[in-house]
């Protein structure tokens, strides 16, 4: 595969391993989440327009959308659990335990 | 075709007439004691009649009269059995009653509810001749219930009184568990013999009788206070003083007595019922003998010698001789009612002292009293030739020539001079010495009622004895000869008991009185049994229900084996399965390294 392809990756891996481990706030997951988004929107794009792939051209755009909406959704759960512990601190998330 | 059958008859019936009566103007004016009192009277003089013709000629009768119905084999009629025991109880019962309802003329004069007293007492006679001359066992359970609950309304008659009405409700159980096994013996007759006629039961034969008899001893034990059921007695002194003449000494106690001996062809078989009847009487004397040497109350010592004197008369059915505990029971109601006459008298002279240790030096002021009482008491221990010693002097003679338990006998022997001591010890506390009472409490006996009452029951004291034990037609034969040492057995137990308890109270009158020894604490409170028995079973049980009802059956088995254990059980097992602790960032980190490992492992798949 070629070298951009690669690079793409890559920048999706990174943005991966900064969702998976992040120390405390929650505010960097979702942030490493938008950047996963745009390493894919990238990535797409690329695909498409490599291979003439006009058919397919509105993908992009489509994934722009859930990811916004997605945004959004994460942003609102920042905001409730700022409302009622101050912080975005994820040990306050400790509530549900069996 | 002569008198005996109209003439009992009309002698039961005449005791019906005042409570039909009751509800016409007579019942609310103030002759209607008398009134009761002379169909009494009339009543005695008719059924005399019987009596007579029976000592004459020996004729017995059995009266069948209304059928009232038929429940498949069984025929349930209205029958009267009048044969010995019944016709010779009947005039006995009367007098003595006649007597008492004239006392009582005296003694609740000051009672706005006299009529209503005196027709409870009426009805309590009237279900005492039912029982007595009843030829089946439904129609003996209808006289038997009727005592029962005559003596609860009489018992609690000041209902006022918390006390009064605790001692009715006591005599109501105890005699409830003794119905219980009277039921059992009907039940039992009912079944293997088809019959509660006393004709049929004598004569079908069966191979083992003990569980009727059981019943029966257990129904005798019930309503005659024998040990075990013997607590309601003394508490039943809490009714008015007529009361406990007539129903509590006279009648309704030896109903259980009576049973037993009606029941005798089939006790005559039974070596081992004859035992255990032997046994419990042998313990009843005993104990309520030892109680009643430290009471307080004039009329809890009576009672108590009432018991003993049942405990006797078991003792006698016992050593199988039903016809002399029968002849103890007619002479022992004229002297025990004559006694708790005599208490009466003293008590309402004291202005209603019954604490003999506030009593003293009546001697002077109320010398009929003084001798009735002490006629009695000499009666009641078997002073020779008087009443009591035709039947308890008998009884204990043939309780020393015969085969049985030795023990038994021995311990009948310490009661007799027991009874000797604690008559010795009412005489002393109550008669003797100098007054301990208030001293304006006004002494009068001179009321005609009470002497006449008193006066006809301490010449029966005296003479019924002879009269009646040398007119009945012959019976078992009692022993005729003996060592000399056995015969006077009885009379020396007693004049022991009289030197001792004389002694002791003369010795012991200006002492100081020290802490009560323990003897002393255990014959007062009655042996601790009313303490324990009347808390420990009950809370037992109590708990027992409430440990099996409640938290066995409820809580254990229906909320918390199924149900709640397996919540709980799987409530624990998640917990220590599924560790979510919240820890988002172990997750996600977790979540990773699977990434990282699958990828790694499946890269180098071929």
């Amino acid at each position: 595969m070629s070298m951009v392809y690669v690079n793409i990756f890559l920048a999706f891996i990174v943005s991966l391993m900064g969702l998976l481990m992040y120390r405390s706030h929650l505010m960097s997951s979702l942030l490493c989440l938008e950047g996963m988004m745009l390493s894919l929107f990238i990535m797409m794009t690329m695909a498409v327009l490599n291979n003439h792939f006009t058919l397919a051209s509105m993908t992009p755009i489509i994934l722009l959308v859930f990811a916004a909406c997605e945004a959004a959704l994460g942003l609102s759960l920042l905001v409730m659990v700022s409302n009622t512990y101050g912080t975005d601190y994820v040990q306050n998330l400790n509530l549900l335990q069996c | 075709m002569n008198l005996l059958t109209s003439s009992m008859l009309t002698a039961m019936f005449i005791l019906l007439l005042p409570i039909i009566t009751s509800n016409t103007q007579l019942y609310k004016s103030n002759l209607y004691p008398h009134y009761v009192k002379t169909t009494i009277s009339y009543a005695f003089t008719i059924s005399m009649i019987p009596a007579m013709m029976f000592i004459s000629s020996g004729q017995e009768m059995t009266i069948s009269n209304w059928c009232w119905l038929s429940i498949q084999t069984l025929k349930l009629s209205l029958s009267f059995k009048l044969d010995y025991f019944s016709i010779i109880f009947i005039p006995v019962a009367l007098f003595v009653t006649w007597s008492i309802m004239e006392f009582s003329m005296w003694y609740m004069h000051t009672d706005p509810y006299i009529n209503q007293f005196f027709k409870y007492l009426l009805m309590f006679l009237i279900t005492m001749m039912i029982l007595v001359t009843a030829n089946n066992l439904f129609q003996l359970f209808i006289g038997w219930e009727g005592v029962g609950i005559m003596s609860f309304l009489l018992i609690g008659w000041w209902y006022g009184r918390a006390d009064a009405n605790t001692a009715a409700l006591q005599a109501i159980l105890y005699n409830r568990i003794g119905d219980v096994g009277f039921i059992m013996a009907m039940a039992w007759f009912l079944t293997n013999l088809n019959a509660w006629n006393l004709q049929q039961i004598f004569i079908t034969q069966h191979e083992s009788l003990n569980m009727p008899l059981l019943g029966l001893l257990l129904a005798a034990t019930g309503k005659s206070a024998q040990f075990g059921l013997h607590p309601w007695l003394p508490s039943a002194m809490e009714g008015p003083t007529p009361v406990s003449a007539l129903l509590h000494s006279s009648t309704m106690v030896v109903a259980g007595v009576f049973l037993l001996i009606r029941f005798h062809p089939l006790m005559e078989q039974n070596k081992a019922m004859q035992t255990l009847t032997l046994c419990l009487g042998a313990i009843t004397t005993l104990f309520t003998a030892i109680c009643a040497l430290t009471q307080n109350d004039i009329k809890k010592i009576v009672a108590f010698s009432t018991s003993s004197q049942l405990g006797l008369m078991i003792v006698t059915i016992g050593i199988n001789q039903p016809y002399l505990a029968f002849l103890h029971i007619c002479t022992h109601a004229f002297f025990k009612a004559m006694l708790f006459m005599c208490s009466g008298s003293i008590i309402h002279s004291l202005n209603d002292e019954q604490d003999i240790r506030k009593m003293g030096g009546l001697y002077k002021p109320m010398p009929f009293t003084t001798t009735s009482l002490i006629i009695g008491s000499l009666a009641l221990t078997g002073m020779p030739f008087l009443t009591g010693f035709y039947s308890k002097d008998l009884i204990i003679e043939t309780a020393n020539t015969s085969y049985t338990n030795a023990w038994a006998l021995l311990v009948t022997l310490i009661a007799t001079s027991l009874t000797a001591a604690y008559s010795t010890r009412i005489m002393f506390f109550a008669l003797l010495g100098q007054p301990r009472f208030n001293s304006l409490s006004p002494i009068n006996e001179n009321n005609p009622h009470l002497i006449n009452s008193i006066k006809r029951l301490l010449i029966g004291s005296i003479f019924a004895g002879y009269l009646i034990s040398h007119n009945i037609p012959p019976t078992t034969i009692p022993q005729m000869t003996m060592p000399c040492h056995l015969k006077l057995t009885a009379l020396a137990m007693t004049i022991m008991g009289f030197i001792l308890a004389l002694e002791l109270n003369l010795v012991a009158k200006n002492l100081k009185f020290k802490y009560p020894s323990n003897l002393f604490k255990f014959s007062n409170l009655l042996g601790y049994f009313p303490i324990v028995i009347h808390r420990l079973p009950s809370m037992m049980s109590l708990t027992m229900s409430q440990k099996s009802a409640s938290m066995l059956l409820d809580m254990i088995w229906l909320e918390n084996v199924l149900p709640k254990s397996i919540s709980h059980f799987q409530m624990k097992m998640s917990t220590a399965v599924s560790n979510q602790k919240g820890l988002v960032k172990l997750y996600f980190l977790s979540f990773m390294i699977t990434l990282t490992l699958s990828l790694l492992l499946l890269s180098f798949h071929e």
